[in-house]
């Protein structure tokens, strides 16, 4: 325990006979830790494995969660653009720099058992703290409304009303959240986030040049032609935007809290950040060779919604492989809403210091479960409302994410650096140098969108063009 | 805060000592209410939080006028 949260209310379940005030959540969360203790008591290999398979979760939750409905179709509209070539590693370079941004919450909420919402609002008071809040509920809110988009154009692949389609993703997230156990949900949710990969063999039924694939992973060309457009751009911001986002911040850490995770936990919470990304990114990756082909018939894709993808694709991957995209489309805005809706129920929580836990009862958590549901419903509300101009939601919700992640990862850097309360867990000098790199990027790709929106004649002259 | 709807367990003892002798004193739920002190921030930190949420503020107007362009 370091400094800052050790205090006399350590000692309160020591004291005298008394029996200390004990809650659910604590007794759900002591049971989960029982079993980590057991497992890591064992010898073996069948130990470890059960003590990964104990520790693994809110690492691949929030990258599959992150291949959400926009994101997705951000790496369709590339692969469809631009086809395999300059993208193919730089999506790979992203989902590097999530996995160093990521491991920071892991260490922090293993450090702190509290939340990065709390963490903020505590060490930097209310005035930076409801910045913070604004620009992740701002962001979540226009990311659900996205997930429900996708939710409804890929189950609409398949004839499904978009009432229904958006009530059946409700009901899923209703479902995952009424056993009101941390574990649980976990397991539900990252059973469903692990359909994500149903791209991958969509992938092989697109044939596609894997010799090309090896080639560009490798050497980072063909560039896309025409130099850096702002095309490009867009595109380039909503690749980055649909790896690195506030709202993994917030989740990521919480998630780490609520589960438990201690300071003895740190390499099974990086290995579990490191799968996530390695399989987020498979999923990526298979994703753009799906919709390479609409690249080689030099198709048309813009206003595309996920489903169009589907639709097109078609002819070349057949009814079956469509209908697996569709799915897959839809899947992707199912768990992302699960998992954005609880980020910003666990940061409302965390403010506002009501209970938030998923191992909360509904009666004990009502304020938890009321924020979560509400912010899902209504989302999915604004997506059935005839005629709103929803297609700008999807178009920029991943540009703003990359626009909100660096004063979001400045907030990061400073508490994992802050000794008093990480103690001897601070990050190492490669950390906040790959860290400081990674805000400079985003702040780089952020300006020079902006020239290119106010002066395109003058971004044209810089970029070559 | 102590809100009702935190309703404790009528816990007996063995209950109570399971729980306190498998989480760390900081993972008990009651240990959320107790406050972290505040960090002093100094000028630089403070500069580097304004410029950023400056840019932030300038990069969303940026974005809205570029829907708003879009859009007509």
């Amino acid at each position: 325990m370091t400094d800052a949260l050790s205090g006399p209310a350590g000692t309160l379940e020591t004291q005298g006979s008394i029996a200390p005030p004990i809650t659910h959540e604590d007794l759900d969360r002591a049971r989960d830790r029982e079993r980590v203790r057991q497992a890591r008591a064992a010898r073996g290999l069948f130990s470890r494995g059960r003590l990964l398979w104990l520790l693994v979760g809110p690492g691949i939750l929030v990258m599959l969660g992150e291949n959400d409905g926009p994101s997705m179709v951000s790496y369709a509209a590339t692969g469809a653009r631009f086809g395999i070539g300059f993208f193919a590693p730089f999506i790979v370079l992203t989902f590097l720099m999530a996995v160093v941004v990521q491991e920071m919450t892991v260490r922090l909420g293993s450090a702190t058992h509290r939340g990065h919402a709390e963490m903020i609002f505590a060490r930097f008071g209310p005035f930076w703290g409801w910045f913070s809040m604004l620009d992740l509920l701002l962001g979540n809110f226009l990311t659900l409304i996205a997930e429900f988009i996708a939710v409804r154009a890929g189950l609409g692949f398949f004839g499904v009303p978009p009432w229904l389609a958006v009530l059946i993703a409700l009901s899923i997230l209703v479902l995952a959240l009424i056993t009101h156990r941390y574990w649980t949900w976990e397991r539900i949710t990252l059973a469903a986030a692990l359909f994500n990969l149903v791209f991958i063999p969509v992938a092989f039924l697109a044939h596609p040049d894997w010799h090309s694939f090896g080639r560009a992973l490798l050497s980072w060309q063909p560039f896309p032609k025409g130099g850096l457009t702002q095309d490009t751009l867009i595109i380039i911001l909503s690749n980055i935007g649909a790896t690195v986002t506030p709202w993994m911040l917030f989740f990521q850490q919480s998630a780490t809290v609520d589960k438990g995770l201690t300071r003895q936990d740190i390499g099974y919470g990086r290995t579990d950040t490191i799968l996530g990304a390695v399989l987020a990114t498979s999923a990526a990756l298979a994703m753009i060779l799906c919709t390479t082909p609409l690249f080689h018939h030099q198709m048309s894709v813009e206003n595309f919604q996920g489903a169009e993808f589907a639709q097109a694709l078609r002819p070349i991957i057949g009814r079956f492989g469509a209908g697996l995209f569709a799915l897959g489309i839809a899947e992707a805005g199912i768990v992302a809403s699960i998992t954005i809706s609880i980020s910003s129920a666990y940061a409302f929580g965390e403010v506002t210091q009501r209970p938030h836990s998923l191992n909360l009862p509904m009666g004990q958590g009502k304020w938890f479960y009321a924020v979560l549901l509400a912010c899902a419903a209504a989302a999915a509300a604004l997506v059935l409302i005839p005629g709103l101009h929803l297609v700008s939601v999807i178009l920029i919700v991943n540009v703003i994410a990359v626009l909100a992640m660096p004063p979001a990862l400045v907030f990061l850097y400073m508490l994992v650096n802050d000794r008093e309360i990480m103690g001897d867990l601070v990050s190492s000098r490669w950390t906040n140098v790959l860290t400081a790199g990674v805000v400079i990027l985003l702040v780089t790709a952020g300006i020079l969108f902006g020239v290119s929106v106010i002066a395109p004649h003058v971004f044209a002259r810089l970029s070559g063009g | 805060m102590d809100h009702k709807e935190e309703s404790k367990l009528e816990a007996p003892d063995s209950q109570a000592s399971f729980v306190t002798s498998v989480l760390e004193h900081d993972q008990l739920s009651r240990a959320s209410k107790r406050p972290v002190p505040r960090k002093n921030l100094k000028a630089p930190q403070l500069a580097i939080l304004w410029s950023l949420r400056i840019y932030l503020l300038f990069m969303i107007a940026v974005v809205l006028y570029q829907v708003w362009v879009g859009l007509r």
